[in-house]
This record gives structure tokens, sequence and C-alpha cells, in this order.
């Protein structure tokens, strides 16, 4: 994305870590841990990117999609607004905002090739009735900001283009956690950089000293994204399914 | 007052008391309206929903991300938006009246002073998109609305892009035909903001000659009066304009004087003129650049905006589209019909449907891997499940996480490769191979490259060793 960042509505709207931990209400009620909450939307996250996969729109799109989603529910209940039908309207209206628009038809196609399960089926007047509801739990706020476009032009400048696969599969990635909320993404860029030149045990010390960034926050979002691998080990279907059904099947 | 009754049942519509209908806007009507909370006369588009059942429409949905991004004195405001009863409604301040309806008006005398001050508002308002990496891509008078106190804002942003991205490729079927610059009507596909400046010297001719300047009536035309008022450009001029798809070549002419063609005008204003009418949209004057130019600070100074001449308020003021199409048969035809003009976004759809629609056949036999995968998860792009097991953490990557990102990655070429309108921008990743020399302005992001205070950072200056071009223009726009 071009424009400025720091005069975005994106730079505005960054949010805490504690301020993207907080479940709603209606939610709690449903008895809706902040693990479950957290594994639902990294769920959604994995949908959408599958759908995304299908329908053939780039990258850029789902990033989009996946952002969007974790923006509402930073607002809005996952009973009100059921991730299933949330998820793939989020990637209808990103396509748009994206200008590469998909047609709801196919997502409602597809989505019955992925999922047999009956909770994920909806039709076409779901998706644009979600539509207008998403836009104003986005306060109609559409652009959003990715790593992506910083990556590409940080590896060479680093040296380090032959980790460009490693770099890009790690930022898409983040998208599985709320980091997008949290950090300007060209941060997020920096620390999946970071994590490859460990990983591929480049020294870059003096790369990223010259950077004049904070080396604290890339850090930490690094430990965050190891942290998040680690505990993938500890994600089952079951985990994810028990979270799925305490949701109120179409409020 | 069930229509008030039902007004209160919604929770932002609340707030507007409808008044009388503006007009048939872009993609809907527009009504004027009372805000209750602050008092303030609005006017409320009403944005149909699409024919297809596609949601929010399109070029209604552009309109609101970018004016939602764009706050400026010189832009419209969006106040505010809200749905009711299934209809997306956008609220905008309240304009009296449009440029064009100044120019038309013969009682309006346009002083010099008249003419710096809408000339001025007009490049503020321009200079401030570009600043923001948007290009209007429909400037014409009728799409500058005059509020009640005299400012002039840039409205109908349907047609606007965010560009800036590398390799973008648009279309070239933007602007009202009058307003379309030569590198527009010759094909280009990569363009820059110097499409608007073209525009913005069209509108400032106008208001110089009080009608249209260049009315062409098909694209060739249009060249052709280009042509015959600036002279045929000789390759020295414009040196990148024979590698343009629609190149054709035009028989020399030899152009006639500014002095001849504006001879009310200052020298000043003819030297900015001069500058805005550049063929090469690389030597083409910077909207910000215009606004620096001494037309500005020599005398007379400009017009402060609640002193200008204005027709009495009009009655269909925020989209004056409705009259638009009338005057085509009229004898004082002042822009093409509207209909010929918005060819973009629908063809964008139909360019979107049709590939969307052969992309079913092509990945049907797709879906089925895709199912035997695990329903629940997808795989992680990069196996770090050996973090923490292994002491000396050095993960691999296994060949089945490397085919999928292989995948990934494929997926985003794909776009690329199959050239359609919007390219996937995260598959660029070596801006400098693929970079056009015409066009490196738009290969630029400044963004991650800038601190809170606009300074470069470090990082910035060692792009800036790369590309002596990058650099230039960093010298050029700082900030």
């Amino acid at each position: 994305m071009a424009s400025n960042f720091w005069t975005s509505s994106h730079y505005k709207q960054l949010l805490d870590q504690e301020e993207v931990d907080v479940v709603q209400q209606l939610d709690k009620e449903k008895g809706i841990t902040l693990e479950d909450f957290k594994l639902i939307k990294m769920h959604m996250a994995n949908y959408i990117g599958r759908l995304a996969q299908n329908v053939k729109v780039r990258q850029r799109v789902v990033a989009t999609a996946v952002a969007y989603m974790r923006r509402v529910y930073t607002k809005k209940s996952m009973t009100e607004y059921d991730p299933r039908i949330l998820a793939p309207t989020c990637l209808y209206l990103a396509s748009k905002a994206e200008e590469s628009t998909v047609q709801a038809r196919l997502l409602v196609f597809y989505t019955r090739k992925l999922y047999v399960d009956e909770k994920y089926r909806y039709e076409i007047k779901d998706i644009l009735e979600m539509e207008m509801r998403i836009l104003e739990a986005l306060n109609y706020y559409l652009v959003v900001f990715h790593p992506y476009r910083a990556l590409s032009q940080l590896l060479p400048d680093a040296g380090m283009t032959d980790a460009t696969q490693i770099c890009w599969g790690l930022v898409n990635d983040t998208y599985k956690m709320d980091l997008i909320l949290i950090h300007p993404p060209h941060f997020i860029a920096l620390a999946c950089i970071y994590v490859a030149s460990v990983l591929k045990d480049k020294e870059n010390t003096a790369w990223f000293e010259e950077l004049r960034v904070d080396m604290n926050v890339v850090k930490n979002i690094a430990m965050e994204i190891l942290d998040f691998y680690d505990s993938q080990k500890m994600i089952t279907d079951e985990r994810t399914n028990a979270a799925m059904n305490k949701l109120p099947f179409r409020p | 007052m069930s229509e008030v009754d039902h007004l209160l049942s919604k929770k932002v519509a609340d707030r507007y008391l409808k008044r009388e209908v503006l007009g048939e806007g872009t993609y809907g009507v527009v009504y004027k309206a009372i805000d209750t909370k602050t008092g303030q006369t609005v006017a409320i588009k009403k944005i149909r929903l699409g024919k297809q059942k596609e949601g929010v429409n399109f070029t209604a949905l552009r309109e609101i991300k970018l004016l939602k991004e764009l706050k400026d004195p010189n832009i419209i405001e969006l106040i505010d938006a809200f749905p009711h009863k299934g209809n997306l409604h956008l609220v905008f301040e309240f304009m009296e009246t449009d440029l064009e309806a100044v120019i038309r008006d013969r009682n309006i005398v346009l002083s010099p002073a008249d003419i710096k001050s809408y000339l001025q508002m007009t490049l503020k308002g321009l200079a401030f998109c570009h600043k923001k990496w948007v290009l209007h891509r429909d400037m014409k008078p009728n799409n500058l609305l005059i509020g009640s106190r005299g400012q002039l804002k840039l409205a109908d942003f349907g047609l606007a892009r965010i560009f800036g991205s590398p390799d973008r490729r648009f279309t070239h079927q933007v602007f009202a035909r009058w307003y379309r610059a030569p590198e527009l009507l010759f094909g280009a596909k990569a363009y820059g903001p110097a499409v608007d400046v073209w525009a913005a010297a069209c509108i400032f001719a106008e208001l110089l000659l009080r009608r249209p300047f260049l009315q062409g009536n098909s694209d060739i035309d249009q060249l052709g009066k280009i042509f015959a008022a600036f002279g045929t450009p000789k390759p020295s001029q414009w040196p990148d304009m024979q590698y343009l798809p629609d190149y054709v070549e035009y028989q020399y002419v030899t152009g006639q004087p500014f002095r001849q063609l504006f001879p009310m005008a200052s020298d000043d204003a003819l030297d900015l003129l001069s500058k805005m009418f550049m063929y090469d949209p690389k030597a083409r004057i910077s909207a910000q650049q215009a606004l620096e130019h001494r037309y500005f600070s020599s005398g007379p100074p400009p017009t402060e905006p609640a002193l200008l001449p204005r027709p009495p308020p009009k009655r269909d003021s925020l989209n004056s589209k409705v009259s638009d199409l009338n005057q085509w048969e009229g004898p004082t035809v002042l822009s093409p019909p509207r209909k010929s003009r918005r060819v973009m976004p629908h063809r964008e759809g139909i360019d979107g449907n049709t590939y969307q629609v052969d992309k079913v056949d092509e990945h049907a036999d797709e879906i089925k891997p895709a199912d035997g995968e695990r329903s629940e998860h997808v795989p992680m792009s990069l196996d770090f499940s050996v973090f923490g097991a292994q002491p000396p953490s050095r993960p691999t990557i296994n060949s089945v996480d490397r085919s999928h990102l292989k995948r990934k990655l494929d997926l985003d070429h794909y776009c690329f490769i199959r050239g359609t309108q919007v390219l996937a921008e995260s598959s660029n990743i070596s801006p400098h191979s693929r970079q056009s020399p015409n066009f490196f302005l738009k290969e630029v992001e400044v963004t991650p490259f800038y601190d809170r205070e606009g300074k470069c950072t470090l990082l910035l200056g060692k792009l800036l060793a790369y590309n002596k071009k990058l650099c230039k223009y960093f010298d050029t726009n700082p900030g």
C-alpha cells in the first residue's frame, strides 16, 4: 500500500495487546475463553487463506481480509457476527477494496467444496448482509498496510534475497496472529527478517543497527512469532472444534 | 411522520432529517438533509445496490475507502456513512455549487485574482491527494464543488486510485475526454499524478477562456485538438511517446504561441500554464511545484474564497450529472455525456468476471487436493516444530512445506503473469528488477522509511544510493 502510513487511519487504529485480547461479554457468556478466541481467529485466518487459494486472489487480499476480521472482533462478538460467515465476507470485501473483485457466488461455491459441515453453509444474501455489517463495524476504514512491500525492499538491502521465501512464509503466518492490529507493518517485516537471519545463521546485527529502529520492538515481535510456532504443536483439530462448538449456530 | 419514526429506529440514521432530492449521482440518488446533531446541511448519497447482486457498489466502496483517508480543506468531507433499508448512505458536507456553474454563468466576471484563487484551491486539493498517493483521475469543473463560503473542494473519487504500487497497470479510460492527458489518449496504462495536472491545466485554461479549451469529439480528434494548439510533439520533447500502446503518428503541425491562445493571461499565468501542459509527463510540473510557481506569489494576490463571485445557489449542486446528459443535445455542450466517461469501473467488473469464470474451469481439478488436506488447519508455511525440541535451534524447512511455499508464491506470480489490471503487488519481490524506466516514481514506497517526523532514516539513504532516479525524486519532493 502506498500512501503515508504515519498519517493513515491504520496507524491511528493500532491497539495494544491487552486491547486486542478482550473477549466480548456475549462470547464470555457462551463460555469462550481467551484461548478459544485466539484459536477461532486463527482458524478463520486459515479458512480465508484456503478460500483465497481456490478463488485465486493475491496474498495481499488475504492479508487485508484477515486484518478486517481481526479488527471486527476487537469491537464485536462472535455470537453476533458468526465467524463462519464473517470470514468469507471479509475476503469478499477485501477483494473489492484491493481492486480485484471476487464474485460472492464463487465464495459460496468453494466454501461448499471445502467444508461439508452444514454450519459453514451460507448463501449470497448472507454475504451481502454481512458486508454491510462489517463496513459499519470497521467504521468504513478500509485501507490496511501490510509488511510485504517493506519486506521486498528490505531484503535486498540486507543482502538476504536468498531468504525471500522463508520471510514471505513468515509474513504470511503472522496473519495467524494479531500482530497486524498491534504493530506498524514494517516492524513485522523486520521481525520476520530477524527470524530468518537466525534461521539461516546469517550475521545481520550491523545491518539492523544501522536501521535506527527500536530493536526491542523487533525482537519482541520475533519472539512472539517463535512462541506462536512453538504453541502451534499443541493445537489440534479437536481443540479448534471444541472452541467453534461453543458458538451458537446462526444467531 | 412515519418516515421520521422509521429513521429514529435506526442507530445512525436518527441524525438526519431528509429534505429534497438534489439529483441523480453516479451510483444513486442524492438528497439534501439536516444533520440534527450539528444543525449542518448535508448531502446524502444513497447507493443503489448493484444489479448483479454484488453488494456494495465497487465505485462507491472506492470513494469511501479513499475519502476516509483524505481529510483536507480542499477535499470534500465524508462526514458519515450508514446502512438504511439495505442501502448504504454516504453523508457529505453540502456544497452550494460547482466550478462548471461558475464558468458557465455569463453574469459572472472572473478577475485574474479570482481565477488564481480557484486554481490555487484546485491545486491544493490535488497536491494533497498526490502526497497521499491518490490519483483523482476525474478532474473536471463539475467535480470541483464550491461551498457556501467560496471554498473549492475536489469531489467524486469514484474513479480515484491509490498509486505508488510497483508496476501497476491502470485503465486509460478515465477522465472526461476533454481533460484527458495525451499519454492517456495514447493508451498509457502506467501513469502517474501528471494526468491530474494536465486536467488541472485544462481547467485553468477553461477559467481563462470561459469555455472548455480542447473539445475533441473522439480520442483521435482530442489529440488532434491538442496538437493543433501546442504543435505535434517532437521525439526530443517527449521521448517515450512512440512507445505508448496506442501511439499513432500525427502529421506535423506547428502550435500556436501561448500568448495567442490566451490573450488575456499574464506572463506568469502563461508560464505556469505551459509547464502544466508539458507533453512529457515526466517533465510536467507537479501540483506541489505548481503551487510554488511565481504566478501565485506575484500580484494580484488570489481573491479570498468568501469574496469569489458565485452563481446563485442551484438546486442540484452535489451532482449535476442529470443536466450533463441533457446538454449533449443542446447547443451549449460543456461536457461529453456522463455515460461514455464511466467506462472504467464497469469494464473492470466485466474483466474481473470473465477472469473469474475461466478460472473456475481451469482450476476445477485443483479443488480435489484441497479437499484432501486436513480440514481444520492450513499447513504452516514453515515447520518450526523442531524449535525447542532440538537444543541448537536450527529448524529446517521440509519439502512439503517448501512446495507449499512455492505454491503460495506461484499464486502471487500467477496474477502477475496474467496481466490483469490489478497486479499481484506482493509478488514484486525485487522491485528494482521490474522497474520500467518511464515510471520509476511509482516504484517508490515512502512509508516504512520515514520516521514520524517525516525525516528519512539512514536506511532510506542507503536505498537512495541504489537508485539515482529515486534519489532525484526525493530531492525534489521532500516529504
